[in-house]
């Protein structure tokens, strides 16, 4: 257990760094959106799902809609359901209360790596599984925190770019996102479709219609696919 | 804005974030009946992100939409997420200190 728990550390310390520096993006957004440090550890601690940390942080505006804002950042959260449905057989033989607690700390990074170091290793277990989400876990505490306070003392985010860090990290994720010829069709309807129910609609609604558009494009392309 | 509405937006999404990394784990074995539950699962990422950033990126303006096309083609060429992303935060900065177009 112990040996699979430090291992799981160990092999999370790479993307870390990348997780450390999203954090910092995070907190130094949080400054300008006039989120308290105890708001952020918050997040941090119970919801703990970077993209949707970005979401809930862009979209806190005046007035706030609650709904949207929880829609949004819950849409965004729906692929952890696929994530741990995946993770089935790691924890076949694991006590429920095992279960409630580790699951709470699976992550992209740290679900990636343990399903990368499982092939090659028999001994993978859950406890690996959970020293990547411990990494993950601190690395993203102390970036958002270095962030938060370094952020104070930038008195002009937007001279800096730092507001087009969000929007670049998203499309840069977008675009890791893409596999074959027939997604750039639907991101492409996605965006046309997003842009003109942003100037239709007055709530932030339409980032749900859209992408839900988006996705029964999506549903309908691959579906066609399957029996061809 | 009022720390009240944060606050319950933090509480309703740690709860229904939690439900989903759970449920998933629980619900695995009846997943696989639904139709089209994974076609459905898998896009939802990239639409949603596509219909939150495009919107504001154009907001942004001409420089926005370069930046943005930048950073997807070193994403393209390198695969480093965070590459792409300080490059377009450069893109952007230079433009706005009057240093770029």
């Amino acid at each position: 257990m112990k040996n699979n728990l430090k291992n799981g550390f160990i092999s999370n310390l790479p993307i870390s760094i990348s997780v450390l520096i999203y954090g910092v993006v995070l907190g130094v957004i949080c400054t300008s959106k006039s989120i308290t440090f105890i708001q952020l550890a918050l997040m941090n601690i119970f919801i703990f799902a970077g993209s949707s940390q970005f979401v809930i942080v862009d979209m806190i505006n005046n007035p706030i809609n609650i709904s949207i804002v929880v829609g949004s950042a819950l849409l965004i959260n729906l692929r952890y359901f696929l994530i741990t449905a995946s993770l089935n057989d790691l924890f076949v033989r694991s006590s429920i209360n095992k279960k409630l607690f580790i699951v709470h700390f699976v992550t992209d990074e740290s679900w990636a790596v343990t399903l990368n170091k499982k092939k090659e290793n028999e001994n993978i277990n859950i406890y690996f599984l959970l020293g990547g989400g411990f990494c993950i876990f601190v690395s993203w505490f102390i970036g958002t925190s270095i962030g938060y306070y370094f952020g104070a003392l930038i008195s002009n985010p937007k001279l800096y770019g730092l507001d087009f860090a969000f929007l670049a990290l998203f499309i840069s994720i977008v675009a890791s996102m893409y596999k074959k010829r027939s997604d750039l069709i639907v991101y492409c309807t996605t965006a046309i479709i997003a842009v003109i129910l942003e100037k239709t609609i007055s709530n932030m609604s339409y980032i749900i219609f859209s992408s839900l558009i988006g996705c029964y494009i999506y549903i309908f392309i691959n579906k066609r696919e399957k029996y061809e | 804005m009022n720390n009240i509405d944060i606050l319950l937006i933090i509480i309703f999404v740690a709860i229904g974030t939690y439900t989903l990394r759970f449920s998933g784990l629980f619900l695995a074995n009846k997943l696989k009946r639904i139709k089209h539950i994974d076609l459905l699962l898998e896009a939802i990422p990239a639409t949603l992100l596509i219909s939150l950033v495009v919107p504001s990126i154009i907001k942004t303006g001409i420089i926005g939409i370069i930046a943005a096309g930048v950073s997807i083609l070193i994403m393209h060429k390198t695969k480093n997420t965070f590459l792409s992303m300080s490059i377009a935060v450069v893109i952007v900065a230079l433009h706005r200190n009057g240093l770029l177009l």
